[in-house]
């Protein structure tokens, strides 16, 4: 049986006293499964990924990651300790470094190591030709593979994905989501993606939750 | 429970509070004055010069503003919504005033407009007049010094001005047009309505400097609040005194600033919005594109242009012995490591201030880096009184006892009065190189396993170097010209150029003030060229 790599027990949170995003979530995510949570925007989708990565602190409730509590009332590990990885839908590579680089940017080992890893993975993105670029060079899906690249280089178990794909062409769309799935299987990668497009969910996704009003309204499909 | 880790983050997050302590004993110091008894020297004040030191600081601040109001608001609405001769450099050039302190206008000035200064003498040699004939009237006066602030502190009002009307969108002016507005109209009832906030802020940098102003109104002898401060303490002998009137300016300045920044907070109703359009140029011919021209160069050679012609005049055809003597090469050296060191100082504390509010959110966090940049409104006399008695108090109470040195008179003070000044300028410059960063880059980092340090050193200071670089040149420029804290705080036999200058100008051997006066202006114009460059990159809309 696979194992579990993410626990969300009671989960809540909310940004001012008394105003709650959402409250009482609850679900676990297994080894090599791709969850999707699906909902319209505002209910606090891209809050819950920014829970689990440790970059907020709950309100309430507890999350474990490989049985281990990493956020509760009396326990916090701050995010550069989880190690695991996020992809957001804004372009954020480092401006100042190449595509090379910026894949570089979380690989521990030696320099030669670095290197070789980073231009692996640029490769499993289609992006080796454009290692050398810098950011400012790169269209929106360019941007996107170095920024999939860069955060499963450093092999996270865990991988956060908010709306990756939304601000993309629809045939660049298709080509990168399924080849983003076929990595994450190939990897064993477990991963949450938060979506606003039911599409999104339905092609990637083994299990979708519906987020709305501040609660897991049900599972749309579990494969 | 605390641990070791979690005293260390209070202790990074105390910094801010400490700096803030340091920076506010000096005025605590000050104004507890005001709780001391006033003596018979009071009855002096009020009835023979207070009156004058309030009507001529106040006549100085009008007529200073409307001025610069005019000169700088009329040339930011030329540059950004006319094409007419000369508009490409002029955009720039114009704020280059700004290396120019006004005390070294005003001694250029008087060179320039004395009954025997150079622009009299041209005048009689070109029409073989007399040499009792004055053609220029008297400029020292109040009048004079109103043109001296005025055309060397209007970049402040052009600089504000000119950025919030490249915000300005097209389609509101096509709006007030369709309703039946001319161009003329269209600036008095919807353009500088619109950006008054912006031109507020600006005015209020030109306020604060002409209050705090020491060396042009002594060198034109005009009796203003600042001098008077130097005149109760040095002539009177009365430190008490001095320091009771220096609560009252600062009272002043503190009421200032709260309205200034109350009226800034509403500032954000001038930039554009998603519906943005860029204003289009419109091409001035004939007499429009002469006048157009004429307004906006005429500052600029006021303020910039005849006071190089004057100081080089004074250099090269009457060189002193002490032109490039060892003398000013130390003088030299001397304010270039005050500049550096201030610059290094205030950009750390400004990186590491500014790095903790951004991934700490707290209200004392942020009070306290806002009050830490109300430093740069402090005239600077009023810093020098209050860190001299600030300095001694420590000294008396512990420095002395526990480490045998004085501060008072050391370099320690001259370098917090610098700090004080000049945070405010390092602290915008950071802030706003911080603000460029998308908080999403930290985010991501921090999923890289990358510490909040790590993020600072590899990712932050990287994409700030030219705000870092600013920030540095900023503090230098401000340093080098600050004259009032440093002639009083300055040790013993210590020079810098502002002081040299001021020294030789207030002795009237102005052709020896003149090479100190040129290297401080050389300095100053780094910042500036700078400052030029990034206003040429600037384009509306893009």
């Amino acid at each position: 049986m696979a194992k579990e790599v993410l626990k969300i027990v009671n989960l809540s949170f909310a940004y001012k006293k008394n105003k709650d995003i959402f409250s009482n979530i609850n679900f676990s995510l297994f080894e090599g499964e791709i969850l999707g949570i699906l909902g319209p925007s505002g209910t606090g989708k891209s809050s819950l990924l920014r829970l689990i990565a440790g970059l907020e602190k709950p309100s309430e409730g507890e999350i474990y990651y490989y049985g281990n509590e990493i956020s509760g009332k009396n326990k916090f590990l701050p995010p550069h300790k989880r190690g695991i990885g996020l992809v957001l839908q804004e372009k954020v590579l480092f401006p100042h470094l190449n595509s090379l680089e910026n894949v570089k940017f979380g690989i521990k080992g030696s320099k030669k190591d670095r290197k070789e890893k980073a231009l692996d993975f640029l490769r499993l993105l289609k992006a080796e030709k454009f290692s050398q670029s810098f950011p400012n060079s790169l269209s929106g899906g360019e941007q996107q593979r170095v920024a999939i690249a860069r955060t499963l280089a450093p092999e996270p178990k865990l991988v956060l994905l908010d709306e990756p794909f939304s601000s993309l062409d629809k045939g660049l769309r298709t080509a990168l989501r399924e080849e983003t799935k076929e990595l994450f299987r190939k990897t064993n990668t477990s991963c949450i993606i938060v979506t606003h497009d039911r599409e999104d969910a339905e092609i990637m996704c083994d299990k979708v939750l519906k987020l709305e009003e501040g609660k897991i309204m049900e599972a749309l499909f579990s494969s | 429970m605390l641990t070791l880790n979690n005293l260390l983050n209070n202790f990074w997050k105390l910094i801010p509070i400490f700096c803030l302590f340091i920076f506010i004993s000096p005025l605590i110091f000050v104004l507890g004055s005001l709780l001391g008894e006033f003596n018979d020297n009071w009855s002096h004040l009020i009835e023979y010069v207070l009156p004058s030191y309030v009507s001529n600081s106040l006549i100085l601040i009008i007529g200073v503003s409307i001025l610069s109001l005019i000169l700088g608001v009329g040339t930011a609405w030329f540059v950004t919504n006319f094409d007419f001769f000369g508009k490409s450099w002029l955009e720039w050039a114009i704020i280059l005033p700004l290396a120019i302190p006004p005390y070294i206008l005003a001694y250029t000035f008087t060179g320039l407009f004395d009954s025997y200064g150079s622009a009299n003498e041209i005048v009689r040699y070109l029409f073989n007049l007399e040499s009792s004939f004055i053609f220029f009237p008297n400029v020292r006066n109040i009048y004079g010094a109103i043109v001296v602030f005025s055309f060397t502190l209007y970049p402040y009002v052009y600089l504000t001005t000119r950025m919030a009307f490249l915000n300005q969108s097209r389609s509101l002016m096509e709006a007030g047009k369709l309703l039946g507005n001319s161009t003329r109209l269209l600036f008095f009832r919807l353009a500088v309505p619109l950006v008054r906030p912006a031109i507020i802020a600006g005015l209020a940098l030109v306020i604060m400097e002409t209050l705090s102003d020491f060396g042009a109104v002594e060198h034109f002898a005009i009796q203003t609040f600042t001098t008077g401060i130097f005149r109760t303490w040095y002539g009177m002998y009365d430190l008490s005194t001095a320091m009771q009137l220096s609560s009252f300016l600062l009272i002043f300045v503190a009421i200032f600033i709260f309205l200034e920044r109350s009226e800034r907070s509403k500032m954000s109703y001038s930039y554009a919005n998603s519906t943005f359009k860029k204003t289009d140029s419109l091409k001035l011919v004939g007499l429009k594109n002469f006048f157009a021209f004429l307004f906006c160069f005429l500052p600029l050679f006021i303020g910039f242009i005849l006071p190089i012609i004057e100081l080089l005049n004074w250099a090269v055809f009457f060189p002193s012995e002490n032109f490039l003597s060892n003398n000013l090469i130390s003088t030299l050296f001397n304010t270039i490591v005050l500049g550096v060191t201030a610059g290094i100082l205030c950009t750390i504390f400004a990186l590491l201030i500014n790095f903790l509010k951004r991934f700490h959110k707290s209200w004392l966090l942020d009070f306290s880096s806002q009050l830490l940049t109300l430093g740069y409104a402090l005239p600077g006399i009023i810093l020098a009184i209050g860190i001299i008695k600030f300095f001694s108090f420590l000294d008396k109470s512990f420095i002395n006892l526990l480490l045998e040195v004085t501060l008072l008179g050391s370099l320690i003070g001259l370098m917090l009065a610098y700090v004080i000044k000049a945070y405010a300028l390092a602290s915008n410059t950071i802030e706003s190189g911080f603000l460029r960063i998308n908080n999403s880059i930290d985010d991501v980092s921090l999923s890289l396993k990358k510490t909040k340090l790590e993020i600072f050193f590899k990712i932050h200071i990287p994409l700030m170097k030219t705000s870092i670089l600013t920030s540095l040149l900023l503090v230098i420029s401000e340093v080098i010209k600050e004259l009032p804290a440093t002639l009083i705080l300055r040790p013993f036999n210590f020079d810098t150029l502002a002081v040299t200058t001021y020294i030789y100008a207030s002795e009237e051997r102005m052709y020896e003030a003149a090479s100190p006066a040129i290297m401080i202006v050389l300095i100053g114009l780094i910042p500036i060229i700078f400052l030029s460059k990034i206003i040429r990159d600037s384009r509306p809309g893009s």
